[in-house]
């Protein structure tokens, strides 16, 4: 297939923070996620990375179509969506192929609903209750979730399940539409480290089974491991650094993703290596900070560091990072 | 446990709702009170014709005024010569068709414009809430005066009268229920797949905001009441019927009192009271039922050791903190056999070490901490074993003794740092009153500088002692937890999944911080986790639990590399390691085993990939190895010797 798959161009979403004052003029804006690009191909898995407030949950919503971008352009085979509304967007079957995981199973259940009914769900809001095929898409769902046999859960409610089982649970109900890609918002960071590997391999899996792409959204680099094909830094609104996981990983070439690898715990105290620890917290995305948005936390900044943006910089094909000192 | 599950399947899940429902509702002794009552009155107002020995308004003779009670007139008779006791029976008819029909009435608008305003917010909710303020500020009472005078006294308008009024309070409080499940993420998850506005209201909000309307129902079922009582007792009643306030005003304005015909006022009035107070009742059981948190606290005291004083009193070693052989139950008051949260684990404290204590989400570790400080939940209770600090043995110490030695010796940081944190007092002041608190006679004076000082320690600068937590980012949050567990010098500092909600960054400088904090102060620390990264880079020695008891106990290059239960080998397995990208990650297939419902034999042996006959047979016993105090619970380890 010639056409790219997701291609995300120049994507901005700013919210008004209210005025700083009575009398001021301008309302302050929120740069929540202030120029994104980046593309995806089918069955390709991204893990999109950075510390909290750097704008990779608002980026899943506006791919979501579930809040406005502010500018940018979202193709998805080919398709502009970029400004869809609520209809459009269900006409063109967009809310049956994209399909998100959230966060945090416990709230993302509703708790009065057996797990029959958060599994068929999906199929009622599509008006696809009625077709012969309904129960065995459910049971194909449940049991490619992990959820085996599928009827042993289907008359229980989330509370009677365990952490991990509630996410297959999420996981199923969004299985069930077939879809083609998969936002996963910090699937595996409320769980206990023991199972987390169970909901990654399940992901891999499904990718391998289905032909599933997955945008993986963390915290923690070393959750997603080298399930995901490549990587995406964001810092403050931007990425910083994208590229193969594997060369990522083993040849950073942005501090801040060097920074951000460092300080990943490894199991072994034998080889517990000095920690590129930063200091402060990620700054507030009212105030952007002039030049390169890292500086003021940036290890090894210079005087230019301040005065320009820097641009993304090719340094293979398959591997991009935005910092002057690479410029040279 | 698989029995019980196969029923439940089978049975059809509303029953089994409502059974579940029934079984929390009958402890509620005042609910099926209020129940008891309400039902008692609802019989009555229905088999009034069968009840009542005389007709509705019947005048038994006008001879009869203000007959005291006998045994022909049970509540005796009115000053139309009536049979009190009838008109009690009929009029609880009347009393409660108004409260019924009014109270539907209110709901209904109350629900909907709650609904209404909580779903789409913006306008509407501006218009409507706005609105509701205004009818809540107008007292109903006169206002309903005014509308019954002015129209025809009929039952119905006064029906319709009370109810356009009371609708009120159901408004704002099914609002704010809207808005606090709309912001939920499965509203959220809803929406990404397409839900259209009304699926997700009757789907998602309506299911979640029943029960609160329900509990509201009640209550202003016991409102429509009251106010019809008082509007018929001014006067303003249907003159064709006859309902409790209006026996009352008949009562009260023809001259029941000077009569001393106390019967005639009484039975109305307890009428009323009878209705109201077990809607009231019911109402408060429901809301227990509904809302059961509202019962246990971390106010409520908890139980007292008990030693098993057959075993030979341990002797302490040289450490800071040891505990010796200890055990935890949870014991419950229906007669189940208690949760056995921990049993038999021991481990030892040096200064300055760190110990991380490694397991599953209920595998213990939080329990044990609690223990440790004596801080446990009402219902748990130290079954066994012994816990020593400088030697003293902490469970032999009265609460007071023990009120000196927690935070002063032994403080916690606990997880979920705004939680722990109160949101409406300074971040400084916190801290200044756990410095009260536990050392009454600090000079006043040096306080503030003794704070600015715990601020600068944990890298919080001076000028942010002023801010409220909620002006605090996580990582500063769980700074200033380390702060107040430091205000009183300790020794020793329990942390509890202290980097658990933090981003990795963040985590590592927490973690940093509570290094330099070890070093800069000579602290010693447990550290509770389930990420072992964390405990591969922090700790000295670990401590693996598993279903409440010790899986593995070494020091940490041993955990690492040389572990010998399977557990501790299967855990390291699951966790993602960068330095070696071809693993492929494994999870330990099934989830710990509930702690009151134990396995025969080893607690792991349903989870463990080397599982045999003996496993599920005998509990393994805690093996040394070596001579560096690595303990070791599982069989394998005699068969390879």
């Amino acid at each position: 297939m010639s056409k790219k798959f997701l291609e995300v161009r120049g994507l901005k979403k700013y919210f008004e923070a209210g005025r700083p004052s009575f009398f001021a003029k301008d309302p302050r804006n929120v740069h929540a996620v202030d120029g994104v690009d980046f593309t995806l191909r089918r069955s390709e898995v991204i893990a999109l990375v950075g510390e909290s407030g750097c704008g990779k949950s608002t980026l899943a919503l506006l791919l979501m179509g579930l809040e406005n971008p502010t500018a940018g352009s979202i193709k998805f085979e080919g398709m502009d969506i970029t400004h869809l509304n609520d209809g459009e967007r269900k006409s063109h079957d967009l809310r049956r192929k994209i399909q998100m995981v959230f966060q945090d199973p416990y709230e993302s259940l509703n708790p009065t609903q057996t797990i029959e009914e958060i599994v068929t769900e999906p199929l009622l809001v599509h008006g696809m209750m009625n077709t012969p095929d309904r129960d065995e898409r459910v049971q194909k769902a449940m049991e490619d979730a992990g959820l085996k046999p599928a009827d042993v859960y289907l008359r229980r409610y989330p509370h009677e399940l365990s952490g991990g089982q509630r996410q297959r649970v999420v996981i199923a109900a969004a299985l069930v539409l077939e879809p083609e890609l998969i936002l996963a918002d910090e699937p595996v960071s409320m769980l206990d480290v023991s199972i987390r590997a169970e909901v990654i391999n399940l992901l891999a899996e499904l990718r391998i089974k289905r032909q599933i792409a997955v945008i993986f959204i963390t915290h923690d680099l070393g959750s997603v491991g080298f399930f995901a094909d490549r990587v995406a830094v964001m810092y403050l609104g931007r990425i910083v650094e994208i590229g193969s996981m594997l060369e990522v990983l083993e040849n950073p070439k942005h501090p801040y993703t060097k920074a951000l690898i460092s300080v990943i715990p490894v199991p072994n105290p034998r080889l517990r290596h000095e920690r590129i620890i930063l200091q402060g917290e990620t700054p507030n995305p009212i105030n952007i900070p002039s030049g390169c948005r890292f500086h003021p936390r940036c290890p090894v900044a210079i005087a230019s560091c301040a005065l320009s943006d820097p641009p993304m910089l090719s340094l293979n094909k398959s591997h991009q990072a935005a910092c002057l000192l690479l410029v040279k | 446990m698989q029995t019980t599950l196969q029923t439940v399947e089978r049975s059809n899940p509303l029953g089994v709702r409502f059974l579940g429902f029934w079984n929390t509702f009958k402890k509620s002794r005042t609910g099926v009170l209020g129940l008891v009552m309400l039902t008692v009155i609802i019989l009555v107002a229905i088999f009034a014709p069968l009840l009542a020995p005389y007709g509705r308004l019947e005048t038994v003779s006008i001879s009869d005024i203000y007959k005291p009670p006998s045994a022909l007139h049970l509540f005796g008779t009115d000053d139309a010569g009536q049979d009190v006791f009838s008109n009690f029976v009929f009029g609880a008819r009347v009393s409660l068709t108004v409260g019924f029909f009014a109270a539907f009435i209110s709901i209904i608008i109350g629900g909907t414009f709650g609904l209404v305003a909580g779903f789409f917010g913006g306008r509407w909710e501006n218009f409507i809430m706005r609105f509701t303020d205004i009818m809540l500020v107008i007292p109903d009472l006169p206002l309903m005066v005014v509308i019954v005078a002015l129209t025809k006294p009929s039952l119905l308008n006064i029906i319709f009268v009370i109810g356009l009024l009371g609708w009120t309070t159901t408004a704002r409080v099914v609002r704010s229920q809207t808005l606090a499940v709309k912001s939920r993420k499965f509203v959220l998850r809803a929406r990404a797949i397409g839900a259209s506005r009304g699926h997700i209201i009757s789907r998602h909000i309506l299911p979640l905001v029943m029960p609160i309307l329900v509990v509201q129902a009640v209550l202003v079922i016991s409102l429509a009441i009251l106010n019809e009582s008082a509007l018929s007792f001014l006067g303003l009643g249907d003159p064709t019927t006859l309902s409790w306030g209006q026996m009352l005003n008949y009562a009260f304005g023809r001259g029941a009192m000077s009569a001393g015909a106390w019967w005639a006022l009484v039975f109305p009035g307890f009428g009323i009271v009878w209705v109201v107070l077990g809607l009231t009742l019911l109402g408060q059981g429901l809301e227990q039922v509904l809302n059961p948190r509202l019962d246990t606290h971390h106010l409520m005291p908890s139980r007292p050791v008990v030693q098993n004083e057959a075993r030979a009193k341990p002797v302490p070693s040289q450490a800071l903190l040891e505990a010796l052989n200890l055990s935890i139950h949870y014991v419950n008051d229906e007669g189940r056999a208690p949760a056995r949260a921990v049993e038999n684990v021991s481990f030892t404290l040096n200064e300055g070490e760190l110990l991380g204590l490694v397991g599953e989400s209920g595998c213990g570790k939080t329990t044990l901490m609690l223990a440790l400080l004596r801080l446990l939940p009402s219902a748990g209770q130290i079954v066994d074993g012994r816990v020593y600090f400088h030697g003293r043995d902490l469970t032999a110490l009265s609460e007071v003794e023990m009120n000196e030695i927690r935070w002063s010796g032994i403080s916690i940081v606990f997880q979920g740092a705004m939680n722990a944190l109160n949101p409406v007092r300074t971040v400084g002041d916190q801290i200044a009153e756990a410095i009260i608190k536990h050392i009454p006679l600090y000079p006043r004076e040096g306080i503030p500088a003794r704070v600015t000082e715990l601020l600068d320690l944990v890298g919080i600068a001076a000028d942010q002692r002023d801010h409220f937590p909620h002006q605090y980012s996580g990582g500063m949050r769980q700074r200033a937890l380390i702060a107040m567990a430091l205000a009183c010098n300790p020794q020793v500092i329990i942390a509890d999944e202290p980097t658990t909600a933090l981003d990795v960054m963040i985590q590592a400088q927490i973690l940093e911080l509570l290094d330099l904090l070890r070093k800069k102060l000579g602290l010693a620390i447990v550290f509770v986790t389930h990420d072992l990264g964390i405990v591969a880079e922090m700790c000295d020695k670990v401590l693996v639990m598993y279903g409440g008891v010790t899986a593995e106990y070494a020091n940490v290059d041993v955990i690492y590399n040389d572990s010998q239960h399977p557990y501790t080998q299967e855990l390291l397995k699951a966790f993602p390691d960068l330095t070696k990208p071809k693993k492929k990650l494994t999870s330990i297939p099934g989830y710990p085993p509930r702690l009151d419902a134990l396995p025969a034999g080893c607690r792991f042996a349903p989870r463990c990939p080397a599982v045999f006959d003996r496993c599920h047979a005998e509990e393994p016993s805690l093996h040394q190895i070596g001579n560096d105090g690595h303990i070791a619970s599982c069989h394998l380890i005699e068969r390879t010797r």
